[in-house]
């Protein structure tokens, strides 16, 4: 028994200082996860692992493309044919592509979308942001001659609708509702269903039914039409993806760059802290670590052995750090002031300490590379001397005791800033806005919360300044999100609105002519510049690490960051 | 007093503690008027993480937010006087008193006048405002004709006892301990945050509460030892009331434990800020202790003088408290 | 001496079951409950039109997700609103989730519909061996280092040694176990240990048993140091002053050896505050530690807790502090009687 035991230790050190095994085309490769997706539920995935995975289990009409950073058909053999049904509804006509099946060979047809659509908005299912998100889709014709042609209409216009109406992950019908019960509610009927009301039988069959299959833990017990079906999860530690052997998209020629799946397995390994991570990749325990923090990626550069063992990408993704005012606040109320204080934040000197200068920096919402920014408008940059002229101009006086105060007023200017605990990046940028502030007279109050505090606090109007990220896309100019007066009080958090910025924001997203959509951004660009609601500060970067053996690697600015099924090990006859 | 005079006359490591806590306590008082070249919370945007060897100007190097190292070190000697020096007194103090009575009087010994319970429940019942106007004013009744029981019975020699029950003291302590062991600590943070920033005074009482029922547990351990020693029950026998020979007696020898464990929880309530400042509750990064700068290493592991230099002061002020202490209890038991 | 055991035990219980009732009433009057983070979640994942994103739109999603879970009953049997107390019979969530304990049902994880007596079955199966073997192996190490510190006071090992522990203790967890992390399993200095790799593929129970050794000896390395000089010191403090006392004394001048005399004589006095602080370790084991779980990837309790506790999954939270309060009761409980077992003229009182 002893010796086993010194045996075993043996072992164990001889394995852990060994070389890593050299890694076979077969060989898995692995990831690095920061948490555990937790549910697989396709109603109720809520954070990026969970989606990571229901790409790899489901496939959606349209996904996305990582090459080209731009959305693809997928499950449809095209992008749909866009018709406008008068002012306000568009139809979408989708086909879907003709090899697409199930894994027990039926094909999937436009029945199945239609119930999937149904699914999405079923009362009693966890689906309640699915509801909120498709609820835009109001009815799904199918095509009495071609089982796989469907006419998705649609609530609005504009190309965003488009790649909304493409990006769910299309259930079979064959294994929740063998008796085609739901085939005979409508779409728009679910929609409406009161919720004092019980649901219809057939809908509390497949309630029951839906949660007995326990999709949450064991989706296996709904087989999706994608490349991959989960072989174990071990909770908060690792799942393994295995590559099915007969695929229907191996069979298309020319394959398409979104219905790649090159792995035989994929493993997900849950590491949630960064150090740890960068440990288990230098060890090889994983391949690829997508979301490095600057501080993990510069280390990780400066070694040589690493430089040697891994390839290091780093390029702007769409998250936008921007700093926010409150314009309900009477002190924040004139643009002046807002000006003044966006004169107080210093992103060139941000990007460097907190990004190692890869922050790209903006004039506004737009990418300096796209063809719609406004390249006429200066840079923000610190510039005290212009905060305090422009204080002035604003009506603020500046007393004795060094404090701004407005003629009759009770207290001089002072701001809190909120933001969310957990980021450097953010602690580092209000602590700049508060040394830049002091400077000129004005104290700031620092009040860092926990993320779930933080949006309550923040849509309840409980702020003067917050610095968070705006999530932008290469898709769609939707600003109306976050800037239209119908949004005030939830994603509209500074407040701010005016018909001019209405009106540009609900004509930009659903105009056809590129240069009149030009003249409507830059426009757009200028006058939120002018009235400063928020201020952004420049582009995050996003950055990857992966073993330098992988071959394909197509990082994106998009999330994950790189595009997950296209890697692969190089085969056994070109390895060294 | 001559002995304990003597003591730090003859002994240099005990000089030495007390110098350094002096040096502390004089650097924490002056720290808003010390030339420092930086200030504790003014980010250096240009040397983030800067070594010290590396830095100019940064005569400690710089954290992951870029703030330099020494002047946050002072900011937290001040922060160390002025919160964290009388938390760990207040936690010890409130720990003290709860853990002694719960061992001295356990759940039988104390015995509280039934009329009291009764005025009690009446104010809980006014103060909440419950409904019931003659419930309360039934309630006032009863306990003013309780009271006047007492008042009576207590007249006569043997009657003190009546009209009283026992206050289970050992059980209520035991609870609370429990209580504030059991919720877990993010909850509690996180109905904290939501409300408005801690100011000082505040965040002085969290800590405290946080902090005091590991003394509490150990002083009504050895308050359990105590009371079975043969000098209580001579205390006992010489008709002492109960109260003196608790204050007199038995405290100064259930806190003997406290001694040892007295500049461990100083480190301990250091390592909770740290936690704190960890998870960004209460206090935002313009707020400098040495928990929070032993915190921020996560951001960039590399950066070990973030950790090593709080991380020394701290240790020396620990070392210097116990040298101390056991100072003090060699002075007691001389 | 069994009266006594089984009326410490039903008060514990009773006691407990007030706590958790405590928090499950508190936890549901706190701002940013599962509702309000599904619309985050929403107006974070910046997919979302302009209608969903509308204040209305959010209130219905609100409103769903509050129906589904059976939020939208009143929290206990009487609620005070706008000045008024109001009787709401046991229409309630506090009586629902009462009943349903008391037949064994902790009720399910709002993220995933998960059973929570599963789901913590699961991650106990690794935290509790984990914090077990390590709260043992500390009390062995702390009595050992303690028994040594006591008879060489002067001596340089000895000044070494407490300077080591004095230093352990101002090191927070998570600094001593990142250090660890990256000296003994960095391929840059020592690679000695695995920190989070993969479970060897397709491998037999000798392997398996080996591996988790392996995982195990960081993660359980950092919780011993934590904990020793917590437990060490107040000992050797104890020890040093049982020394001096008369008995000792007298022992010594029998001609008992050091070592023996503190041994037989010293240690079971000195032993009191050893056992409290030990006992207090006992709700970790089932409520983990976040830190090390975190760092070494350890799908343990204290991680499923703060995770739960962040996502506002009440009916997981509520459940971990039942057990933790049934826990650290059964550790007074505990001290209490080893109290007497050292030391019989400590009767606890009733």
């Amino acid at each position: 028994m002893k010796y086993f035991w010194l045996g075993s230790l043996l072992s164990l050190l001889v394995s852990a200082c060994s070389a890593p095994p050299v890694k076979q085309a077969s060989s898995p490769v692995t990831i690095r996860w920061s948490r555990d997706p937790g549910t697989l539920d396709p109603l109720a995935l809520s954070n990026p692992s969970a989606l990571d995975a229901a790409n790899l289990l489901h496939v959606a009409l349209l996904s996305i493309d990582y090459q080209a950073n731009a959305y693809a058909p997928a499950l449809a053999q095209a992008l749909p044919q866009i018709r406008s049904l008068g002012d306000s509804l568009t139809a979408l006509d989708y086909e879907l592509r003709s090899a697409a099946s199930w894994d027990d060979g039926q094909p999937v047809l436009a029945t199945d979308v239609d119930f999937t659509l149904k699914l999405l908005n079923c009362p009693g299912l966890p689906n309640e942001a699915n509801r909120a998100q498709y609820g835009f889709i109001q009815e799904v014709r199918l095509d009495p001659a071609n089982p796989r042609r469907f006419t998705l209409i649609c609530r609005g216009r504009g190309e965003d609708i488009t790649i909304a109406s493409g990006d769910f992950p299309v259930l079979p019908e064959s294994v929740l509702d063998p008796a085609h019960t739901l085939r005979y509610l409508s779409l728009a009927k679910l929609q409406a269903w009161p919720a004092t009301q019980a649901p219809a039988p057939a809908v509390a069959a497949l309630v029951q039914r839906y949660q007995q299959a326990n999709l949450a833990r064991e989706p296996s017990h709904l087989p999706g039409c994608g490349p991959y079906r989960l072989a174990a999860w071990e909770t908060n530690h690792q799942l393994r993806f295995q590559r099915k052997t007969k695929w229907w998209a191996d069979k298309l020629r020319p394959a398409p760059q979104v219905l790649q799946a090159r792995p035989q397995e994929l493993v997900f390994t849950v590491l949630p802290d960064d150090a740890a991570a960068a440990l288990a990749l230098r060890r090889h325990e994983v391949d690829v670590y997508p979301q490095v923090p600057a501080r993990i990626f510069q280390q990780l550069q400066a070694s040589t052995k690493a430089q040697a063992e891994f390839a290091f990408y780093s390029q702007p993704s769409y998250d936008i750090l921007t700093a926010g005012f409150n314009t309900r606040r009477p002190a924040l109320r004139d643009k002046r002031t807002r000006q003044a204080l966006s004169y107080l934040f210093d992103p060139a000197g941000l990007s460097a300490a907190t990004q190692l200068g890869q922050g790209r920096r903006t004039v506004g919402l737009l990418p300096p590379g796209s063809p719609f920014y406004n390249d006429s408008l200066p840079l923000p940059t610190l510039a005290p001397d212009r905060a305090v002229a422009l204080l002035r101009q604003a009506g603020w006086q500046r007393r004795a005791d060094g404090h701004w105060w407005q003629p009759g007023a009770t207290s001089p200017l002072a701001l809190n800033v909120r933001y969310r605990t957990e980021e450097a990046t953010f602690a580092t940028t209000a602590l700049q806005f508060q040394t830049a502030a002091a400077r000129v007279g004005i104290a700031v109050t620092l009040l860092p919360a926990e993320s779930s505090a933080l949006t309550n606090l923040l849509q309840t109007g409980d702020f003067d300044v917050y610095i968070r990220l705006i999530k932008g896309s290469p898709f769609s100019f939707n600003f109306a999100t976050f800037l239209h007066s119908s949004t005030i009080g939830s994603g509209n958090i500074t407040g701010f609105s005016t018909p001019l910025t209405d009106r540009l924001l609900l004509a930009i997203p659903t105009e056809g002519d590129a240069r009149r959509k030009r003249l409507l951004l830059r426009r757009l660009q200028a006058v939120l510049r002018d009235e400063m609601p928020l201020l952004p500060l420049f582009y995050l970067p996003t950055r990857l690490v992966v073993n330098r053996r992988l071959q394909h690697v197509i990082p994106s600015g998009l999330k994950p960051g790189y595009a997950l099924t296209a890697l692969s090990w190089p085969a056994a006859a070109n390895s060294n | 007093m001559p002995p304990r005079l003597f003591l730090l006359r003859t002994r240099p490591a005990a000089r030495l503690a007390l110098g350094w806590l002096l040096l502390l306590v004089i650097v924490g008082a002056l720290a808003p008027w010390l030339p420092l070249p930086y200030a504790p919370t003014t980010p250096d945007l240009l040397q983030v993480a800067a070594s010290p060897a590396t830095s100019s100007g940064h005569y400690l190097g710089t954290d992951s937010l870029g703030r330099d190292v020494l002047a946050g070190l002072v900011a937290g000697a001040r922060r160390l006087v002025l919160l964290t020096l009388p938390a760990v007194a207040l936690a010890i103090l409130l720990g003290t008193l709860a853990g002694a009575a719960a061992g001295f009087w356990g759940n039988r010994r104390l015995r509280l006048p039934l009329a009291a319970i009764g005025w009690a429940l009446a104010a809980t019942w006014w103060g909440l405002r419950l409904p019931g106007v003659a419930f309360l004013c039934g309630l006032l009744g009863i306990s003013a004709a309780l009271t006047l029981l007492t008042w009576r019975a207590a007249r006569h020699p043997t009657g003190h006892r009546r009209y009283t029950c026992a206050l289970p003291l050992d059980g209520m302590v035991l609870g609370i301990i429990t209580l504030l062991g059991s919720v877990p600590r993010l909850i509690l943070l996180v109905a904290l945050a939501a409300g408005p920033p801690l100011a000082t005074p505040q965040l002085l009482a969290l800590l405290a509460l946080l902090a005091w029922p590991e003394a509490a547990r150990l002083v009504r351990g050895q308050m359990h030892w105590v009371r079975a020693q043969p000098f209580m029950e001579a205390a006992q026998a010489s008709g002492l009331p109960l109260s003196r020979i608790w204050w007199r007696h038995a405290l100064p020898h259930a806190c003997r434990p406290l001694l040892a464990f007295g500049p461990l929880s100083l480190a301990g309530l250091v390592g909770l800020e740290s936690a704190l400042a960890f998870l960004g509750i209460g206090q935002g990064p313009d707020v400098v202790s040495w928990g929070s700068q032993l915190a921020s290493v996560r951001h960039d592991t590399t950066a070990w003088w973030v950790a090593v230099f709080p991380g020394l002061a701290l240790f020396l002020t620990l070392l210097a408290l116990q040298k101390l202490a056991k100072l003090a209890s060699s002075a007691v038991h001389k | 001496m069994w009266r006594w055991l089984f009326g410490r035990l039903a008060r514990a219980a009773g006691f407990a079951w007030l706590i958790t009732s405590l928090v499950f009433i508190v936890s549901r009057q706190l701002p940013g409950g599962p509702d309000q983070l599904a619309v985050a979640d929403l107006s974070e994942s910046g997919r979302l039109g302009a209608a969903a994103q509308a204040a209305g739109s959010q209130q219905v999603v609100r409103l769903a997700v509050r129906r589904r879970l059976g939020l939208e009953l009143p929290v206990f049997y009487v609620t005070r609103a706008g000045g008024q107390w109001q009787w709401h019979g046991t229409a309630n969530q506090y009586h629902h989730w009462a009943v349903a304990v008391l037949h064994g049902d902790l009720g399910r994880s709002y993220r995933d519909g998960q059973p929570v007596g599963t789901l913590l079955r699961e991650a106990l199966r690794f935290t509790l061996p984990l914090a077990a073997s390590a709260a043992g192996l500390a009390a062995g190490l702390a009595l050992g280092l303690g028994l040594y510190l006591a008879r060489r006071p002067g001596s340089v090992g000895a000044r070494l040694l407490g300077g080591l522990l004095n230093g352990l203790q101002v090191t927070p967890l998570f600094l001593l176990a990142l250090g660890l992390l990256l000296l003994l399993a960095n391929p840059e200095f020592l690679n000695l240990l695995p920190a989070a790799g993969q479970a060897p593929a397709a491998s037999s129970g000798g392997h398996l048993v080996v591996y988790w050794l392996g995982r195990a000896a960081l993660p359980l390395l950092s919780l011993v140091l934590t904990v020793l000089p917590e437990l060490t010191l107040p000992l050797v403090a104890n020890l040093r002053h049982e020394a001096t006392t008369g008995y000792a004394t007298t022992a010594r001048a029998k001609g008992l050896p050091v070592g023996q005399m503190l041994r037989r004589h010293a240690l079971p006095n000195a032993l009191l505050p050893l056992l409290t602080t030990l006992t207090d370790l006992l709700p970790a084991l089932v409520a983990g530690t976040v830190v090390v779980e975190v760092l070494f990837a350890l799908p343990g309790s204290g991680r499923l807790l703060a995770e739960a506790a962040a996502a506002h999954d009440y009916p997981l939270v509520v459940a971990g502090v039942l057990l933790t309060a049934l826990a650290r009761l059964l550790g007074l409980l505990l001290a209490d009687m080893l109290n007497f077992l050292i030391d019989p003229r400590l009767r606890p009182s009733a």
